[in-house]
């Protein structure tokens, strides 16, 4: 097993609702390897969202111990979460979030403002992801100018902008048709191939979580069952259906002509 | 020290271990400093002009309020300088009548009419619809009989037959019109010894000479008169139907809202035009000593009831009464300022809180409108100081771009303005010279002088409201921007 990046134990988050308390994780043990591309899945209220707002230091666990890149992030106070939040994890939202008046560039720029690059370095870092993510030629554009699977992919790229351990990925296909959803968990999967970033996304769509190439099942704050997804074996550049060699930029197989 | 700087500028980054070297210590400094690069003020100005409606609608509104917030200094400041000029004026017409008076001691001054009281300036406003009487000058014989006379200067004052039709208006905005004589023709004396003795000619020519003794058909004019009817030295002007010239032109010292226009000319030219031969309108008499003042006076009240005597005493007494109520107008004055200064403070402090409820009131609301966003940025990694830096800035540039349109309102409105929201101080007073009159109430009140306070904005001013702006901008945004960083990232995401 190589080097954990994640690794929750007996982690549990309580919500105080005036004076009914309600556990939305129950003690749940997690490991993420690093490189790995989990997909977390479970029915509304299960606890996904608050998984990923712990995982992510937007919430404070309320028991438990949370170890991010080796540190234990849930004795640190605020202003250390944010610096982590900074430089060790992206987010990407359902939503999407990218500032409505800022163009696509200075979304992608916003994560780095708080960093030490210049901003010639910041601009070309910019203009590099948004062409990872498919997208030069647009770095002007506002998001308004975008469609939703091109929002998402600014999102994404600045998710990635500081370089982070992990990706965090709430629903990233929610708001998405079916065409754009798959560009955009095979955008995710080919970033984890070639970049070997590590991504927890959280879904309900068992299509798109199957996509990945471990998926946990939630149920009552704490992961039920664990199967493989294929993501395991298109990182092998195989079909994961009929077993054909295919290429990364490939949307279907060329054998099989199965949607990857 | 090396020591103290890396605790204090630890606070705000990380990264502190080699501090000694100065190119860094500035590095961290920007780093605290929110303009560390424009990207903070940039994003700022970008969400103001997102809704430009919203901001053009608050611009407005905190515009008006800067407006007001610099009229009301400016009003004050012009009242206070009306009221110190008032006072100046005051006490230099009041010292330049003393010194009058006390020249013309031995002067007995016969009037026909009782409408003014000259202290030696021979400039008095003809009587509105009242009409010009006269005396015969065989009075003059037997007042010259009488012991103790030194000199008796002959006077004939008489309207010109054009008249003019004015508006007038006063410091209230209240105007009306009036018609009056164009000018006054002034005849007088010209016997050497008189005019180089008495004051009897005007004393201020500017251009061209005085009249001098065997001057006939010439006269010299008053200055506005000379502007009004656009003459010059050494042209012609019918009087009468006669030609005269023009040889000199003199100053009119008085400053008051309606200037008496003058024409000077020998006595016997204004006797022979009007066809006033013989006849006078005024007599100085001198007597040789103060003592004989009161004897000859009492002689001609008694013998001529029909001429009204003043002598230095009545003169004396008029100048304390006028004294009194120029007193009371300051007094006045200065009360109505002092009222005027307590509640332009009162405004002030409204304007200013209004100013800063209108800025916490848009920016509580921006924050509660950006909560996703703020969600956004923490998850990004913007600390709390990062978040409150932005909206602060963002407070600061809406009041600034307020104080800008203030000023550019407040440039334009400031009178407006401050007569809108200051009692209405009218100021009257006296001037550095001239007639006066002892029955102020009557109908048509004379002002001798009138000041009226317009505000005008100067440049302490200026840099003052834009000090003002910021601060409230600062203060005004304080709490929101607080409320902003307080957010949790979580529970901000969540909200829609």
């Amino acid at each position: 097993m190589s080097e954990l990046i994640l690794k929750t134990e007996k982690l549990t988050k309580v919500y105080n609702m005036g004076k009914r308390k309600v556990t939305a994780i129950s003690g749940l043990d997690l490991q993420i390897s690093k490189g790995e591309f989990v997909a977390i899945m479970g029915p509304s209220g299960s606890g996904k969202t608050t998984l990923l707002n712990v995982l992510g230091c937007l919430d404070k666990p309320t028991g438990g111990t949370l170890l991010l890149d080796k540190v234990n992030v849930s004795e640190l106070h605020e202003k250390k979460l944010c610096e982590i939040r900074r430089n060790k994890i992206g987010f990407v939202f359902q939503t999407f979030n990218l500032l409505p008046y800022l163009n696509a560039k200075e979304n992608v720029e916003l994560p780095m403002e708080c960093t030490k690059r210049s901003k010639s370095e910041r601009e070309k870092r910019a203009r590099e992801l948004l062409a990872m993510v498919g997208l030069s030629g647009r770095e002007e554009h506002r998001p308004q100018k975008l469609s939703a699977g091109e929002q998402q992919r600014v999102a994404i790229a600045r998710a990635l902008a500081n370089d982070p351990a992990i990706v965090l990925a709430d629903e990233p296909t929610g708001n998405l048709d079916s065409q754009n959803k798959y560009e955009i968990v095979r955008l995710l999967g080919n970033l984890n191939i070639t970049k070997g970033t590590t991504i927890v996304m959280v879904t309900h769509d068992s299509q798109i979580a199957s996509q990945s190439e471990r998926v946990l099942l939630l149920s009552d704050g704490k992961i039920m069952k664990e199967k493989q997804g294929l993501h395991l074996v298109k990182k092998k550049l195989m079909c994961p259906y009929c077993g054909s060699r295919i290429q990364l930029s490939d949307v279907r197989c060329p054998s099989c002509r199965k949607r990857l | 020290m090396g020591k103290r700087f890396t605790l204090t500028w630890d606070k705000f980054g990380s990264n502190s271990e080699k501090l000694f070297n100065r190119s860094r210590i500035f590095g961290q400094f920007k780093r605290i400093w929110i303009v560390k690069d424009v990207g903070a003020l940039r994003r700022a100005a970008k969400n103001f002009s997102r809704r430009k409606m919203r901001g053009l609608m608050v611009i407005i509104a905190l515009g008006f309020s800067m407006a007001i917030m610099i009229s009301i200094p400016a009003g004050i400041m012009a009242n206070q300088e009306a009221t110190q000029h008032l006072t100046e004026n005051f006490n230099s017409t009041i010292t330049s009548m003393q010194e009058e008076i006390n020249k013309t001691a031995t002067l007995i001054e016969c009037r026909t009419s009782g409408r003014s009281m000259s202290s030696g300036m021979p400039m008095g406003m003809p009587p509105f619809g009242q009409e010009e009487r006269f005396i015969n000058e065989t009075v003059i014989a037997d007042i010259a009989s009488m012991d103790g006379i030194k000199d008796i200067v002959r006077f004939l004052e008489q309207s010109s037959e054009e008249t003019t039709s004015e508006t007038i208006s006063e410091p209230g905005g209240r105007t009306f019109t009036i018609s009056r004589p164009l000018y006054t023709i002034m005849g007088v004396s010209l016997n050497s010894s008189l005019i180089s003795g008495y004051s009897i000619l005007p004393a201020n020519i500017t251009a061209g000479r005085n009249l001098c003794d065997g001057d006939s058909r010439v006269l010299i004019m008053s200055s506005n008169l000379s502007d009004y009817l656009g003459l010059q030295v050494g042209d012609k002007i019918e009087v009468y139907g006669e030609s005269f010239t023009v040889v000199g032109i003199c100053e009119v010292s008085r400053q008051g809202r309606m200037e008496t226009r003058v024409v000077y000319m020998s006595i016997f030219d204004a006797q022979t035009i009007t066809g006033n031969s013989g006849n006078v309108s005024r007599l100085d008499i001198y007597a040789e000593d103060v003592s004989d003042v009161d004897v000859i006076a009492d002689y001609i009240e008694a013998v001529y009831p029909e001429l009204y005597v003043t002598t230095y005493q009545d003169r004396l007494e008029s100048l304390s009464s006028m004294q009194t109520m120029y007193s009371t107008t300051l007094e006045n004055a200065e009360s109505t300022l002092a009222q005027t200064q307590s509640l332009a403070t009162q405004e002030i402090i409204v304007v200013i809180a209004a100013t800063s409820l209108i800025i916490l009131f848009v920016m509580l609301y921006t924050v509660r409108e950006r909560t996703r966003e703020i969600g956004t940025l923490k998850a990004l990694g913007f600390s709390n100081w990062n978040i409150m830096s932005q909206f602060m800035l963002e407070g600061i540039l809406i009041s600034l771009v307020a104080g800008v349109a203030g000023i550019a309102i407040g440039s334009l409105g400031a009178p407006f303005l401050s007569s809108l929201l200051l009692p209405h101080v009218s100021l009257f007073g006296g001037s550095s010279s001239g007639g006066f009159r002892p029955g102020f109430g009557s109908t048509n009140p004379v002002v001798i002088g009138s000041e009226t306070a317009a505000a005008t904005l100067s440049l302490p001013l200026v840099l003052l409201a834009f000090g003002a702006a910021v601060l409230l901008g600062a203060l005004g945004s304080l709490y929101p921007a607080w409320r902003a960083a307080k957010i949790k990232p979580a529970e901000a995401m969540r909200y829609e």
